[in-house]
């Protein structure tokens, strides 16, 4: 174990002991959140690693949710099993339109990508048979609770049970997207976002590196919808509309999409400031607005960005 | 080895290339030259696959590889360079000859979860592009940011790249725009080297007296046609590729 992973160490430390801390259901119910935030922030940076911006995370998440709560309900699966199909079929969902979307490049692909998520809420409502319709799916059953050598280790009956499975989720999802990018996928995912041409130049099958990311993030938010629909036991076509994507977005470039830090921050940072801000609750999207504004005019490396500055200068200070 | 048949490409009403036969033997250093405009770029992007011909056929060890895609090519040993620096500028020197020593997708598992095999192999793709580099001259700026070299060095790394994706027969645009002359005689020594190692090269370049002193063979390109093909000495003579240069002769009627 090197001494990289230090920090990786002291925050699974932090995340598995913040419980103990905040007690209250409602605090536990906005650090899930915020979790989840993390992860649908992490995912989506894998995916613009190789330059393509997807806006299809909240169809991705529409697409999970809606997979696990009818094979759950209507295919009477187990939820741990669900929960993995959500996500395998996000990833070939994401595979199957991203041949035809990766012809189209930069913000072109984005916006075929926001077509794609409003089909899924449309999909949802005018599906009446199979989805419910507009008014959705409810009474959604939790997971069954976890039991090791016979001990009750997880129990889904509070959300402190939720609040440990979605942390072990967050920790497993960001070691194996830092696995990713730090390995010579990631490298060439990087490269080919520089010049695709010379890419493909040296035989990197460009589209098929694309396509990937594209699967892999995806299968991320297929797993988050599928968390979402058990943890509310509810789920509705709009949940992860539009504006849900697009704040994914914002949490990215606040949080800086250089390092793999920034998703972490980002999310974290603005999922926790409308609570810390409760009187501006109902104004989140100015703030939001003003917030992504001046991180884009000052910090353009986002707020890990400044992060990273300040250890590395701290570490220079010890030197 | 690399065949071209009545190859054409029009650009809606602009014919590029018209019906080109072009025959490089294994082992062969050729130069193909022509004025601005000539076509010579885009009988480039026909080869390597970043344009489809409109017409014509493209052989490579007597497999018609017509309209085949890029990457493929490049997989069964057909390398280009471009125009420009066309480099990764965000990577070091060192990442650069990394990716472009890429590893098909096999090895891609096995790389992410860092199985054993795949370390070795790691370890022995980074000893070969230390030897790259030591062999084009840039080993002291392995760890530089690309970005920050000079445009000699950043041509030279062009070519590096290009050779650690494993040619087998190489396609240089241009490589010795915007050298100065000394970096014009290391290039050009360079570019001997590779050769010797065994590699075809199929080279596009301005500057006649390192085309004409390198290559066996020139093909001289005007108008999207083959005006001329031969030695160097050949070509030298040639009314018709005079013609082209320099334009024709005409009296001038005084009175």
């Amino acid at each position: 174990m090197s001494r990289r992973y230090i920090p990786f160490l002291l925050f699974c430390c932090l995340v598995l002991l913040l419980p103990f801390f905040l007690r209250g259901a409602y605090h536990i119910h906005i650090l899930i959140l915020t979790m989840m935030n993390v992860i649908l922030t992490a995912s989506l940076r894998l995916i613009l690693l190789s330059g393509q911006m997807s806006l299809a995370h909240g169809g991705m998440l529409t697409v999970g949710a809606y997979t696990s709560a009818l094979l759950v309900l209507k295919a009477s699966f187990p939820f741990w099993l669900a929960f993995i199909m959500a996500g395998l079929f996000a990833f070939f969902l994401a595979w199957l339109v991203g041949y035809p979307f990766m012809r189209i490049r930069g913000i072109y692909f984005s916006i075929v990508t926001i077509f794609f998520s409003e089909m899924t809420v449309l999909l949802a409502q005018q599906w009446e048979g199979l989805t419910g319709g507009s008014g959705g799916i409810y009474n959604i059953p939790r997971p069954d609770s976890v039991h090791l050598f016979g001990v009750k280790v997880l129990d889904f009956s509070s959300r402190t049970g939720f609040y440990y499975l979605l942390a072990l989720i967050m920790l497993a999802t960001l070691l194996v997207l830092h696995l990713l990018e730090d390995s010579r996928f990631g490298l060439t995912l990087k490269a080919i976002r520089q010049a695709d041409i010379l890419c493909e130049s040296f035989g990197v099958d460009t589209t098929l590196y694309r396509v990937l990311s594209f699967a892999i993030g995806s299968f991320f938010a297929g797993i988050m919808g599928s968390f979402y629909s058990h943890y509310v036991t509810a789920i509705t076509p709009e949940a992860f509309g539009f504006l849900f994507t697009v704040y994914i977005l914002i949490y990215m470039i606040v949080g800086g999409e250089k390092s793999p830090l920034g998703p972490i921050v980002g999310a974290a940072f603005l999922t926790l400031l409308p609570e810390l801000l409760r009187p501006l609750k109902s104004f989140t999207p100015f703030v939001y607005a003003g917030i992504l504004l001046a991180i884009v005019y000052f910090l353009p490396e986002g707020l890990s960005g400044l992060i990273l500055k300040w250890t590395e200068r701290l570490g220079r200070g010890h030197a | 080895m690399l065949e071209l048949r009545g190859v054409a490409k029009s650009f809606g009403g602009l014919m590029a290339v018209y019906g080109l036969d072009l025959h490089v033997r294994n082992g062969e250093i050729v130069g193909l030259i022509g004025p601005n405009g000539a076509g010579k770029t885009t009988v480039f992007n026909l080869i390597t696959g970043f344009l489809k011909p409109s017409r014509g056929k493209i052989l490579f060890h007597d497999e018609d590889i017509t309209g085949k895609s890029p990457h493929v090519l490049a997989r069964k040993g057909i390398v280009r360079t471009f125009q420009g620096n066309l480099c990764f500028p965000e990577f070091t020197v060192l990442e650069n000859l990394l990716v472009a020593s890429n590893l098909t997708a096999p090895y891609l598992m096995a790389s992410i979860f860092r199985v054993p095999s795949s370390r070795k192999k790691e370890k022995s793709i980074k000893e070969r592009a230390f030897d790259l580099l030591e062999f084009v001259g840039l080993s002291n700026m392995a760890h530089l940011p690309a970005r920050s070299l000079s445009h000699g060095h950043k041509r030279v790394l062009g070519i590096a790249m290009a050779l650690a994706s494993r040619p087998k027969v190489l396609l240089l645009d241009e490589p010795l725009s915007g050298m100065n002359a000394r970096e014009v005689s290391e290039t050009v020594e360079l570019l001997r080297k590779i050769w010797e190692r065994g590699i075809t090269i199929l080279l596009i370049e301005h500057n006649m007296r390192a085309t004409m002193g390198l290559c066996e063979r020139v093909v001289v390109l005007n108008f999207g046609k083959k005006i001329a093909e031969g030695a160097p000495e050949e070509i030298r003579e040639n009314p018709e590729v005079m013609k082209a240069y320099l334009g024709e002769r005409r009296d001038v009627p005084r009175d």
